[in-house]
């Protein structure tokens, strides 16, 4: 407990120096609680989900950085590789690849680059992963943008 | 030392707690450097999620497979902790090995009484051939390196001490015996160096100790346990006599082998 409460503090800190370092994240503590985080990515260029801002839900576990913290989108997103409803991300590094040495920025970065590449082949969301199998990328791409413009991006007007 | 400035070096920060690096360590292949006990529980873990523990574990940074964890290092010797002893095929101390490792971790000197080297070297009895120091070098050189194959190391430093039984023993009569230990000394030290590092002057000091003895490996056990006993400055007092005569016990102090050290989880 105290020694994951040490690290996330560093990480604290280290976000705070370098917060323009990466104008992609905006990584945000809790006020009360450092195990729980908040993360504002921007949909990665020449990809369905540009000009989108999405949120990200952090839950740190006790022993992090030992255990993998739990991410989840608090935006809805329509990407093979995150649940529809829930949010819940299926990304090796969340679970069987976790090293100690990646930070909450980092799998920020992880999960930026899997919103650039998805892989089908191991669907949360079998309609998104679906298109991409049967080589409908175009009905992908418009079904990502869509729910870009409807979730990710502030209203006009 | 500045640990504070924020352009502090990569270096001396451990990439699993983020803090400054204490008991520095590294992963025998990748050389990564880690907080000893920082590294040591995520190996615990990786171990942990599988039903037959992995002998190596990839590094959190690079993910090149290792096999053991150096620490300890001080310029001449380190210390090796392997990711999992508890497997067949890897080498485990005996109570005899424990045993000869506890012994360098005492006052050098305090069985010259008994076995005299000086006396050994002046009345010429290195021309007796040991028939038992190759199994007291094999032992010896296994608890010093932690290694269970030394049959090289061992081949090599007996081929230095072979020469003072046999060829040359005419030549050698001719010679004072205080060069003939010194020559002995030398070669033995520099044979054994390459291997044993910090510890090779007491080792070079050890060998000549069981060569004057002229006793075989039991009887010069016993002697030299019941030494230790009796009284032994280096030792924790806390091991009796008894205990350490029919050595059931393994020694405390020898935490190196105390697998279970991080205590705050």
């Amino acid at each position: 407990m105290q020694a994951s409460r040490a690290r996330l503090f560093k990480e604290y800190k280290e976000v705070q120096r370098e917060k323009t370092a990466d104008p992609d994240i905006q990584l945000v503590c809790d006020d009360s609680n450092i195990f729980k985080w908040t993360a504002l990515i921007k949909g990665p260029s020449e990809t369905p989900f540009e000009g989108g801002i999405f949120q990200l839900a952090f839950s740190v576990p006790e022993h992090y950085p030992l255990q993998p913290p739990q991410v989840r989108f608090l935006t809805k997103i329509f990407h093979p590789n995150v649940h529809f409803k829930t949010g819940e991300i299926c990304l090796d590094i969340l679970k069987t690849a976790w090293s100690p040495a990646w930070t909450l920025q980092s799998v920020c970065r992880a999960i930026i680059a899997l919103m650039a590449h998805p892989e089908p082949d191991s669907p949360l969301n079998c309609d998104s992963g679906n298109l991409l199998r049967s080589g409908d990328v175009k009905g992908y791409q418009s079904m990502a943008r869509m729910y870009t413009r409807l979730a990710a991006m502030p209203k006009k007007g | 030392m500045e640990d504070e400035s924020a352009t502090n070096s990569h270096d001396s920060i451990c990439p699993i707690c983020l803090g400054p690096l204490t008991q520095d360590s590294y992963l025998d292949h990748c050389l990564h450097k880690f907080c000893f006990n920082c590294i040591l529980r995520w190996t615990k873990v990786v171990s942990s999620k599988h039903q037959t523990p992995p002998s190596s574990v990839k590094c959190p940074l690079c993910k090149t497979d290792n096999f053991s964890i150096i620490y300890g290092l001080d310029g001449t010797s380190f210390q090796r902790h392997y990711i999992n002893t508890n497997l067949q095929d890897c080498f485990v101390l005996s109570k005899g090995h424990r045993f000869r490792l506890q012994c360098y971790y005492t006052q050098q000197g305090f069985l010259e009484d008994i076995f005299n080297i000086s006396l050994y070297w002046k009345s010429r009895k290195y021309n007796q051939p040991n028939n038992w120091l190759r199994t007291w070098l094999t032992r010896e050189i296994q608890a010093l390196t932690q290694e269970e194959d030394v049959d090289i190391i061992v081949h090599h430093i007996s081929g230095v001490v072979k020469p003072l039984w046999t060829s040359k023993e005419q030549k050698l009569l001719t010679k004072e015996p205080e060069k003939i230990q010194e020559e002995f000394m030398m070669s033995v030290s520099e044979a054994a160096r390459p291997f044993l590092g910090a510890r090779t002057d007491r080792f070079v000091h050890e060998i000549q100790l069981f060569l004057a003895s002229g006793l075989n490996i039991e009887a010069y056990d016993a002697v030299y346990i019941q030494r230790l006993g009796w009284s032994s400055p280096g030792v924790n007092t806390e091991v009796s006599q008894n205990e350490l005569i029919d050595r059931t016990t393994v020694i405390p102090y020898l935490y190196i082998f105390d697998d279970d050290s991080d205590g705050n989880e």
